[in-house]
């Protein structure tokens, strides 16, 4: 376990990262910065890293970074090796990202004021985990401030073992499924998942063809924790996405016949509690075609990438959840769906 | 499962509670739906507060991210049929 673990925290994307052209203020242009960037860090953290590439050709104005990949903003909460598992279907190496220090997108974008708004957003999603673990989050809360940001530092330099001996007092242990397992561990109640759904419509049998994310709204940021239940078997990331999304998991069996109905009660209820106020009506409909059409129809699961890996889903969940975990002890699984197309039905 | 899942179309009851220096409002329970991001009830405070930036939290412990979608939040942290949503002008639990 702990050598994957310790392949997670080496981890790190090739990114080659351009300067826009609306703030290229000098001839000839700036060539582009080449950077490592940790898959559990986050890219405004690697300001110090790329300001140097590109100050001198800057407008006057303040610094505020950002970034996007072909015309995408990119989150800058969502840990990079998380964005670039889920933007670049199939791997691009380098990663040719675009930086921004002017005009910073904020309607698109949650405001990041540098290293200290990550670390509130580290900080507090660690709190969350803690909350989906314990029913509390005094761990975290509890931690002194120093031991607070002993912790965020080796995050930040992506330093295990000091990370191991600042989290080991959060006490948010280690998940097993396996009585063998238990000796020395900590079971734990639930567990912190973060998914990223990708629905696409058309299909696609390589990699190479998949479209490309051009806006957020194609992808659905679910936080279902999950709770394992002993079932004198390996519970494994197979039984685990079946219980995350069984939307789309299980083929017919599981969700063609009875939800359809179910569903359709619910969407009812729904528009009739709506049908009071003037735009209710219409809202109603569009609710009860769209769930009813990707319900009936196959939805596929195209691909399941957790740390860039594309694991078995025989694999033991435990295994997984120890090993591939972010240091906020959230579990990242970037989905790609195929749904068929509501438009064309 | 599958029930559960589908039914982020439902309302949430948003009960909120001002926190250390941050005026009480007279509306302190909405509902909003759960397919919304967080970000619009941070929205409906800083309007109602009229107030640029401020902490909001959940039960007293920990800020979502605006992303996070209320249904989800209220499916992992909802006490009593509500979510409970605190809010401070100042940092109240860093």
């Amino acid at each position: 376990m702990m050598e994957a673990q310790k392949y997670v925290w080496e981890g790190a994307i090739p990114l080659q990262i351009h300067l826009h052209e609306s703030e290229i203020t000098s001839l000839p242009p700036p060539s582009p910065a080449l950077i490592l960037a940790p898959r559990i860090g986050y890219l405004p953290l690697l300001l110090p890293l790329i300001k140097p590439y590109f100050s001198s050709t800057l407008p006057p104005g303040q610094d505020t970074i950002w970034f996007d990949y072909k015309g995408l903003p990119l989150k800058w909460y969502i840990p990079t090796g998380v964005l670039f598992d889920l933007l670049c279907a199939q791997p691009e190496r380098p990663w040719n990202l675009t930086v921004h220090f002017r005009g910073y997108p904020s309607n698109l974008l949650i405001p990041c004021e540098g290293e200290e708004s990550v670390k509130w957003s580290f900080i507090n999603s660690l709190k969350e985990a803690d909350y989906i673990i314990n029913g509390n989050c005094k761990n975290v809360m509890h931690m002194s401030q120093s031991d607070q940001v002993e912790l965020w530092h080796s995050v930040m330099d992506g330093n295990l073992e000091k990370y191991i001996r600042a989290s080991s007092k959060l006490k948010l242990g280690t998940v097993t499924t396996d009585e063998a397992d238990m000796v020395g561990q900590v079971k734990a109640g639930k567990i912190p998942v973060r998914l990223y759904v990708w629905s696409v419509n058309e299909d696609f049998e390589d990699l190479e063809d998949a479209p490309e994310v051009d806006n957020w709204d194609q992808i659905s940021y679910i936080n279902r924790p999950l709770e394992i239940h002993k079932q004198g078997k390996h519970f494994t990331l197979h039984d685990a996405l079946k219980n995350l999304l069984p939307e789309f998991f299980g083929g017919k069996s599981l969700i063609n016949d009875e939800p359809c109905i179910e569903e359709g009660e619910d969407v009812q209820k729904v528009s009739s509690e709506d049908a009071g106020s003037s735009t209710g009506a219409e809202e109603g409909k569009e609710i009860f075609n769209q769930p009813v059409e990707s319900c009936c129809n196959d939805a596929e699961i195209k691909l399941v990438r957790i740390q860039g890996i594309e694991p078995k889903m025989e694999i033991p969940f435990s295994w997984v959840v120890n090993s591939l975990k972010n240091p906020e002890h959230f579990l990242h699984i970037c989905v790609c769906v195929k749904v068929p197309n509501v438009n064309a039905a | 499962m599958a029930t559960e899942s589908l039914s982020s179309a439902r309302k949430v009851i948003v009960q909120l509670k001002a926190t250390a220096d941050a005026p009480i409002l007279k509306q302190n329970k909405f509902k909003i739906l759960g397919t919304d991001k967080f970000a619009k009830v941070i929205d409906f405070l800083s309007r109602q507060l009229q107030r640029e930036s401020m902490f909001v939290y959940i039960n007293s412990a920990f800020s979502p991210n605006p992303d996070e979608l209320v249904i989800d939040l209220f499916n992992n942290f909802g006490v009593d049929g509500k979510l409970l949503v605190n809010y401070a002008c100042s940092v109240a639990w860093g």
